[in-house]
């Protein structure tokens, strides 16, 4: 594939080029497109984890019923490719969306105007779909590992819960964090089936997509998938080495 | 227990908050799930809630074909999908348990390398499919394709699956005593080791079955004619067909999904269905 993204001709594998990448490094329009990618996985990214971390503590800690069928519904959207969840945002903020018309109901303007599944916003939700339940997976083992001993003590002795996660919890989490950052931002990255139905940010997946299916230009695309595959590769390299975390999916 | 500090705002509202934060996840994640099914009953959805229960024509749609829009029926493209990640899975058993076991009983250099890349599923599919395209240009319009890049890249699944297995094993004293009875290493491996493992075996094919079956991106850039997979069927569903059929076919799917998890259930191995 490297190979194919330095060849001179359209068709063919033969010759080399370094155009495609000059292509990639000039032209203000990819970098509109890696810039989108990176801002919105980030934001993502951040977004699920600050929500998996306390419902993976909810899961944790307290006595929940029915805490198997709680599990099943938070793991089950792992197993769904991204044009079902893209599907799933439809349902919900589509524009016959159920929480678009409840919204809509309460506002008491039309529903057509609050749809907000093609949108940007949509969009957001529907990353989040994917990516709540596979930081959680991570979350969830790291929190199995969590001292309670130290928790305990750290409530007797008088620390408030918020300062007993902060100074107690949050450090010893802290690994599990980082990988669940890596995971999900790499998830955030891959994401390409969801974007192909909601079409609303062109991210680098989504324009790899248009370079073959708008006159098969595979020699740019093949550069991008290699970008993309180079950027990934450091990223997950530099980030399991100078940080403690374990990464195991 | 009852010297703990309950003045603070934490401590009164820590608990509600938290636990609110986990009841909007699991609505979030799993009210659409109940919407589509529940919908895919209804006749029309034009209001707030779907309308006109019970009717099967959606589902009959989807079972049976309706010759416009996405106009195959979901069993040739189950089947097809299926057994394309039949032999995905089979390549998988073949490549990842000797894997699994290599990483889980040996050391060696680089070991700790190729967990990294057994584990981490470097290339997502679009990578991947575009790297086929190339690569391979005459494969690319058949069903091996498929069956091959369904493989690479729920290899991963498998392997850690099986590695679980292994790792709660003592693959040195098992191994051992069996070669001290005489036994020879290919015969060990079959005959002793692969059949302590099959929990791990049995449950990381369902996994890796599950996500071939639903695997996406890499199919859509792969496939171009003939029958299509279930996912590039759900995604024709999705794009060209009404909403409601659209609802019938990923129903179909969820079933299926349905159906592995309670499989998975059956062999026994919880912490798979939790990964899943």
């Amino acid at each position: 594939m490297a190979r194919i993204s330095f060849s001179e001709a359209r068709l063919v594998t033969e010759g080399f080029t370094l155009e495609y990448y000059e292509q990639l490094i000039v032209d203000p329009y990819y970098r509109t497109i890696a810039i989108n990618t990176l801002w919105f996985g980030l934001a993502t990214t951040i977004v699920s984890i600050t929500i998996a971390v306390p419902v993976a503590h909810a899961l944790a800690k307290y006595d929940l019923r029915g805490e198997s069928l709680i599990l099943t519904v938070l793991s089950f959207p792992n197993s769904l490719p991204g044009i079902v969840a893209a599907f799933m945002i439809i349902v919900l903020f589509g524009n016959t969306g159920l929480i678009t018309n409840i919204v809509a109901a309460f506002s008491g303007r039309s529903p057509i105007d609050l749809a907000i599944a093609t949108s940007v916003g949509g969009l957001f939700f529907a990353y989040l779909y994917s990516m709540i339940p596979r930081a959680l997976l991570l979350l969830r083992g790291t929190y199995a590992e969590v001292n309670t001993d130290a928790e305990e003590a750290a409530r007797s002795l008088g620390a408030t819960p918020l300062q007993t996660f902060r100074y107690v919890t949050l450090p010893q989490i802290k690994p599990g964090l980082i990988g669940a950052f890596v995971l999900v931002f790499r998830t955030a990255l891959a994401i390409f089936g969801t974007i192909l139905i909601l079409k609303s940010l062109l991210v680098w997946t989504l324009q790899i997509d248009r370079e073959i299916a708008q006159g098969f230009n595979i020699a740019q695309a093949s550069a991008m998938a290699t970008i993309w595959f180079g950027f990934v590769f450091l990223f997950t390299l530099l980030a399991l080495r100078y940080t403690s975390a374990e990464v195991s999916l | 227990m009852a010297t703990y500090d309950t003045g603070s705002l934490s401590a009164r509202f820590g608990r509600q908050f938290v636990k609110l934060i986990l009841v909007t996840t699991v609505i979030f994640l799993s009210l659409p799930v109940l919407l589509t099914f529940v919908s895919s009953f209804a006749a029309q959805w034009v209001g707030p809630l779907p309308s006109g229960f019970l009717t099967f024509t959606n589902w009959g749609d989807v079972i049976g074909g309706t010759g416009v829009g996405a106009d195959v029926s979901v069993g040739s493209s189950l089947l097809y999908s299926a057994g394309l990640a039949v032999a995905g899975v089979v390549i998988n058993i073949c490549v990842g348990v000797p894997i699994a076991y290599a990483v889980a009983r040996y050391d060696f250099w680089g070991r700790s390398w190729v967990n990294v890349f057994a584990i981490l599923p470097l290339a997502p599919g679009i990578i991947l499919g575009i790297a086929f395209l190339r690569a391979y240009p005459d494969l690319s319009t058949s069903g091996i394709a498929l069956v091959i890049g369904y493989s690479l890249l729920k290899a991963p699944y498998m392997v850690m699956a099986v590695q679980s297995s292994f790792q709660s094993m003592e693959l040195r004293r098992i191994e051992e005593s069996s070669r001290s009875l005489g036994a020879s290493w290919l015969r060990t491996f079959l005959t002793v080791i692969v059949p302590n493992a099959k929990e791990g075996i049995v449950a990381g094919s369902i996994i890796c079955w599950t996500l071939a079956a639903a695997e996406f991106n890499f199919s859509y850039i792969v496939y171009s004619r003939g029958t299509p997979p279930l996912s590039i069927f759900l995604y024709n569903n999705i794009t060209n067909a009404s909403f409601l059929n659209a609802a019938a076919a990923v129903s179909v799917f969820f079933l299926l999904i349905a159906l592995v998890t309670i499989a998975l259930q059956l062999v026994g191995n919880q912490a798979a269905v939790r990964r899943l």
